[in-house]
């Protein structure tokens, strides 16, 4: 089974995606289904793991095993499952809303903990499945919701910076209309030892229509990635959030703790017996 | 980020390898983009976006026969040479809309052709393999037929009014 070369449409499910037609998500899903290709890693050894919202959607459209879990809790069960199951390889996937506002305390200190694994964050500005309000990286002018009719009036959360000050141990971002330098990206991503974070710029047609304009600002500036922390903060000092490429590749250790012995399924289940 | 120019390719197995990836690539995404409107009711374009999902696996066909008996070079995804960011004729996501029409389809698919034409057009006229430059001109000539093709489709689909993506019942409103 596994000695045939599987094609990325293999690992899409039959469930087709509810997503706006033109949203910059379904290249996401296509650019994971190609890079598990790409890996050769079979359906049956990779975790997608998400929280809410619609990108949040992303582990129903694949073959490989999911959990669409809670609300900002995608990382602590990425995280979980990784510890628990190391021979994994556990994706994580989400908006920006759901990682960096209700999940973003998790994204902190999973950047800290440095599980091997790897958490895509498809950031489009704007809670799109509540219909359309400001998110942590909306721009402090975005007038575009009735709920802040003169703009949020604060400064977007800066992703790539937050991460590498909590300490992750790969930064990259990308564009979702160039699918295949995220695929790339995506490849280096999940080999990489530790937490790895990929920001996607990905359009929201329906809330955002002016994204459609990213294509144009979107741009490679860090082509080369560094090792060292210091220069990848200097790199994101003139960073204007459209520059993509893989940012910082560090050596820090994976947290991977030694697997101790556990209790029958049956005896933890007592354990939380009411 | 790929550059703007075409990069040359060296041998007959490289541009058989990269016409195989351009047309299935087109196909998937055609495909694709038909899922996306068949989930929103659009069923005029799906069949049109699923019409050139099956005419690209036929070229694509073409392109797996002229590989019989040659061993290709296997490349990452990334490792394509291609003028843009995507290969020529993968229709661009961000121009599907919900509400969109056969006419909007049509002009989504006429770029992607036209792509396609001048990327194969270009190696016609500049590679340094004659026996790349001839394929390449047969292939330029065939997405020339298809250009041709899909401008006579158009004829039967004109420009929709300006308000054609004015929903009385939007599925979707700002707060």
């Amino acid at each position: 089974m596994d000695a045939v070369v599987a094609k990325p449409q293999s690992f899409k499910s039959d469930l087709k995606p509810v997503w706006c037609p033109g949203c910059g998500d379904f290249a996401v899903l296509s650019a994971i289904t190609r890079t598990l290709t790409e890996l050769g890693l079979p359906p049956r050894e990779v975790a997608l793991i998400s929280g809410i919202g619609c990108s949040s959607r992303l582990p129903a459209y694949t073959s490989v095993y999911g959990f669409h879990g809670v609300h900002g809790r995608a990382l602590p069960l990425a995280s979980g499952l990784k510890l628990a199951r190391p021979d994994l390889t556990v994706l994580s996937v989400g908006g920006d809303g759901d990682g960096f506002s209700i999940g973003g305390n998790h994204f902190v200190h999973a950047c800290r903990r440095n599980v091997d694994l790897t958490y895509i964050v498809m950031d489009n500005s704007v809670y799109g499945m509540t219909k359309g309000q400001a998110s942590p990286t909306t721009e402090a002018d975005w007038t575009g919701s009735k709920l802040t009719p003169e703009g949020p009036g604060l400064a977007p959360f800066r992703p790539l910076e937050m991460a590498l000050s909590s300490g992750a141990s790969f930064i990259a971002r990308a564009f979702s209309g160039d699918p295949l330098e995220l695929t790339r990206q995506l490849c280096a991503a999940i080999e990489h030892r530790g937490f790895s974070f990929v920001h996607v710029l990905s359009p929201c047609v329906t809330y955002r229509p002016e994204q459609k304009g990213w294509r144009a600002r979107v741009h490679g500036s860090f082509e080369a990635p560094t090792a060292d922390r210091r220069e990848a903060f200097l790199r994101l000092l003139d960073d204007d959030g459209f520059a993509t490429g893989i940012l910082y590749q560090g050596r820090e250790t994976p947290f991977q703790p030694t697997a101790q012995a556990t209790a029958p399924v049956a005896a933890l289940g007592a354990q939380f017996a009411v | 980020m790929r550059m703007d120019t075409v990069s040359p390719m060296d041998t007959l197995e490289d541009f058989i390898a990269h016409a195989i990836a351009l047309e299935e690539d087109s196909a998937i995404r055609f495909d694709d983009m038909a899922d996306a409107l068949d989930v929103h009711q659009n069923h005029e374009v799906t069949v049109l976006f699923r019409k050139m999902a099956h005419f690209s696996r036929l070229h694509l066909a073409e392109a797996q026969k002229l590989a019989e008996g040659l061993t290709l070079p296997r490349f990452k995804p990334w490792e394509y040479k291609w003028p843009q960011a995507e290969p020529p004729e993968t229709p661009e996501l961000d121009a599907t809309h919900y509400l969109m029409t056969p006419h909007h389809a049509l002009v989504m698919a006429l770029e992607s052709e036209k792509r396609g034409h001048a990327y194969y057009a270009g190696l016609a006229q500049s590679h340094a393999n004659a026996r790349i430059r001839e394929l390449a001109q047969e292939f330029a000539e065939e997405e020339a037929e298809h250009v041709a093709l899909l401008e006579a489709m158009m004829a039967k689909y004109p420009a929709p009014p300006a308000d054609w993506d004015e929903d009385m019942d939007p599925p979707v409103s700002v707060d």
